[in-house]
């Protein structure tokens, strides 16, 4: 049951990286676009995003809740340490869903919508780097691990694990795959003659991820990161690593032909090469702290409590499941076009 | 301010705010789906207005509850995670429960809310039931897990360490059903009184009769409902936590010392010095009666109990006597209510909608009370007579700075969402169905 629960555990943070990641990514490209893109990128992502955006931010719950039923220790671990860069991440997160709802469902469109634009975007980008960093931060091997937390400075037991460039590495490297996707997803969504301008952004986002990719292991080989070490003599994640960056090539291909199934489909499968990589090279040891790797597998709840679970998530997935996947069926086969017909604006 | 201070402020200050947007998330999809069932049903064009402007809200505060709720999941273990450690595990259930409902809402939302004219009309009205089946849903599994909090079960607490766990009787444990009715019960009324006094004021101001007046009466019969049904739901509780909580009793009426025949202190102020309660009025033998059906039976006080282990005592009472005055005030409007159908007349008076805009507040007020009563009134407990709040608390110092951190943000959402909610209510006014 055990590997049940992983199973979701790693599945939420998939479709949340995915859902969620295209989702801060829309944010991201709106804020790096010209004004006049602007404009049609909001539009643009009020149509895709509107009846799934809650959908897709429920998915970090669900992780959160599987890992302090599951593994108290290391959610106990992280909530201390990380205290402060998740602090933020909640912040953004209220900012953002809430600058979301405002500038789309607000009665009157007058001069406020600016200021809802500039909140939406600049948490659009806060977020997920702090989100990166919040993961960074677990594998840097700078987490202390201690009886007494209260023997060390705020400074080592507090900022010491995400504030350094490694950490912040991973949050900006998580940032630029957010926009990665959501350029790819936008591609499809476009209306016709605008695709253009998302074929560049994903082109370029996918530079920016390659770059700070390579720049975060490189960084990481020279400080002789633990992690890093693991994961460059690890064949299996070389492979996923490899195999994420070689499906560049067919994504490009369908991106030229127009075929908005594929281009996604590769997309998302990048990213899950990429996670499965990252996840992979030292499982079951997810946590690296200064004294040593905090397995997961030994770390977990009562097998009473694991087997409860694993049979709720099941029961929870099987009534969720089919019921989001026609939610994103039905709105991608009814297209919402005009604000004239839309009964929210 | 003392890290454990802070952190209980900020904690109470959230949740204040999140008990408003989640009990409207809730209840408002009810309202919603009656007015859209008329619509059906009559085809009257101003159901249809009144539905599409509801939904609106539904969607605001759907997200509002959403990323505060989002926010206190992570509160949880950020402030109290040594709680978390240990709780986490053990009242997993209902959380995990919760959050596959919450999903349902929000995949039953994204449907209703895009799906006019595009989904089969039924279904789409379906729709709308699900989104309000699973918000209460998700509200009682809530309130399971803190009724845990009050009523740990389901684990073996043995040297310090909790073992035997059983998640399941855990969720079921012996609070849960009184706290998910009365809270049931309390979200409808607050929520109905809400609705019903801001369409009322629209109807005092003679602005769209027609409309504001339909949408008072959806309102106030799901709140007048409520508010009737609540006492009975109340007495459930309060012989509940007589036999579970005997010092939580004390304090809501700040019983100080044990006797039999105990009388009922309605209202006072109570001096903690001399354990007295001056300026109540005292009802000879109703505690004991209310407390166990019986007019001369024992009812513990205070001084029954260890000094370390009294909630704040004023602040239980005070809170407590508010509850229960506006709880009875609420009851009597709700039997107002229901004679005014008869009464036609009334409904020309404009002192009528007057008095439906003055209470409109008192159910919110009441329900926080509530929630004052039962949180206040189980410290110093986090897990009954298991865990100390103080124990919980994270080691990081410096809570005060993310307390008043959270203090601006939600002051401001607050401000900025009433501002929202009023301009939808001009541009309804302004608009011809």
């Amino acid at each position: 049951m055990l590997y049940v629960v992983l199973f979701f555990l790693a599945f939420s943070l998939y479709l949340y990286v995915v859902l969620g990641g295209a989702d801060y990514g829309a944010g991201i490209v709106e804020l790096f676009s010209s004004e006049e893109n602007q404009k049609i990128t909001k539009k643009t992502i009020y149509r895709v995003m509107g009846p799934v955006w809650e959908a897709n931010h429920i998915w970090v719950i669900i992780l959160i809740v599987i890992l302090w039923i599951a593994f108290p220790e290391y959610y106990n671990i992280m909530v201390i340490s990380l205290h402060i860069p998740l602090t933020i991440v909640l912040l953004g997160v209220t900012l953002r869903g809430v600058a979301f709802v405002f500038r789309h469902y607000d009665a009157v469109i007058d001069k406020s919508q600016k200021l809802y634009d500039q909140m939406f975007k600049v948490s659009s980008l806060i977020t997920p780097i702090f989100l990166g960093i919040v993961f960074g931060a677990l594998i840097s091997g700078n987490i202390k691990i201690t009886d007494d937390i209260s023997t060390l400075t705020f400074y080592d037991a507090f900022i010491a694990p995400w504030f350094n460039a490694f950490s912040i590495l991973v949050g900006l490297f998580f940032a630029a795959l957010c926009a990665f996707l959501s350029s790819v997803l936008l591609i499809g969504e476009s209306e016709s003659g605008k695709e253009n301008i998302y074929i560049r952004k994903s082109a370029i986002a996918a530079i920016v991820v390659f770059v700070v990719g390579f720049v975060t292991l490189g960084y990481g080989y020279l400080i002789d990161n633990v992690f890093i070490n693991g994961f460059v003599s690890n064949p299996f994640a070389l492979i996923c690593v490899t195999l994420s960056a070689v499906l560049l090539i067919p994504l490009w291909k369908m991106i030229r032909k127009g075929n908005k199934v594929w281009s996604r489909s590769f997309a998302g499968l990048q990213v899950f090469f990429i996670l499965l990589a990252a996840l992979g090279a030292h499982f079951p040891d997810i946590i690296i702290t200064t004294n040593g790797s905090i397995n997961l597998l030994e770390n977990s709840a009562p097998e009473s409590v694991i087997k409860v679970l694993g049979i709720s998530l099941i029961i929870g997935g099987a009534v969720i499941l089919p019921g989001l996947f026609h939610l994103l069926k039905s709105f991608k086969m009814i297209k919402i076009l005009d604000r004239d017909n839309n009964p929210l604006i | 301010m003392e890290n454990l201070d802070a952190a209980r402020l900020q904690m109470a200050f959230t949740l204040i705010f999140h008990i408003v947007f989640a009990c409207i998330g809730m209840v408002m999809p009810f309202f919603m789906v009656v007015s859209h069932y008329k619509w059906l049903k009559t085809r009257n064009q101003v159901y249809l207005t009144l539905t599409k402007a509801w939904q609106k809200g539904v969607a605001i505060f759907f997200v509002t509850g959403a990323v505060s709720g989002t926010a206190l999941s992570f509160e949880l273990g950020l402030l109290w995670p040594e709680f978390m450690k240990h709780a986490g595990p053990i009242i997993g259930m209902p959380f995990s429960l919760e959050g596959a409902a919450f999903f349902v809402e929000a995949i039953a939302l994204g449907f209703y809310l895009y799906g006019w004219n595009k989904l089969p009309e039924k279904f789409h009205w379906v729709t709308g039931i699900i989104i309000g089946l699973s918000g209460v849903a998700s509200g009682i599994l809530v309130v399971a897990a803190n009724g845990w909090m009050n009523a740990p079960t389901g684990f073996d607490y043995i040297d310090g360490k909790f073992t035997n766990i059983d998640p399941v009787q855990a969720m079921l444990n012996p609070a849960w059903f009184t706290q998910a009715l009365h809270m049931t019960l309390a979200a409808f009324t607050a929520t109905g009184f809400a609705v019903a006094g801001i369409h009322a004021y629209q109807v005092y101001k003679k602005r769209k009769i027609e409309l504001h007046t339909k949408a008072f009466k959806i309102a106030l019969t799901f709140a007048a409902v409520a508010a009737i049904l609540q006492p009975i739901s109340g007495d459930i509780s309060a012989k509940d936590i007589a036999e579970r909580q005997p010092v939580k009793l004390a304090a809501m009426e700040a019983h100080y010392h044990t006797e039999k025949g105990a009388p009922l202190y309605v209202g006072g102020i109570v001096n903690e010095e001399t354990q007295e309660v001056s300026y109540k009025i005292a009802l000879p033998g109703m505690l004991s009666f209310l407390a166990f059906g019986d007019f001369d039976a024992e009812v513990k006080g205070l001084n029954d109990f260890p000094e370390d282990e009294r909630p704040n005592v004023p602040m239980v009472h005070y809170a407590f006597q508010i509850m229960v005055g506006i709880g009875s005030l609420l009851f009597l409007v709700g039997i107002l209510y229901f004679v005014s159908l008869k009464k036609k007349k009334w409904l020309n008076n404009n002192k009528y909608w007057l008095l439906f805009v003055l209470v409109a507040p008192l159910g919110f007020i009441a329900l926080e009370a509530g929630w004052i009563v039962t949180e206040v009134g189980r410290q110093p407990w986090i897990i009954h007579k298991i865990m100390r709040t103080k124990d919980a608390v994270t080691p990081m110092p410096g809570i005060v700075v993310s307390f008043y951190t959270y203090i601006v943000v939600y002051l401001t959402l607050s401000v900025a969402v009433t501002w929202l909610m009023l301009r939808q209510i001009k541009v309804l006014n302004h608009s011809n169905h």
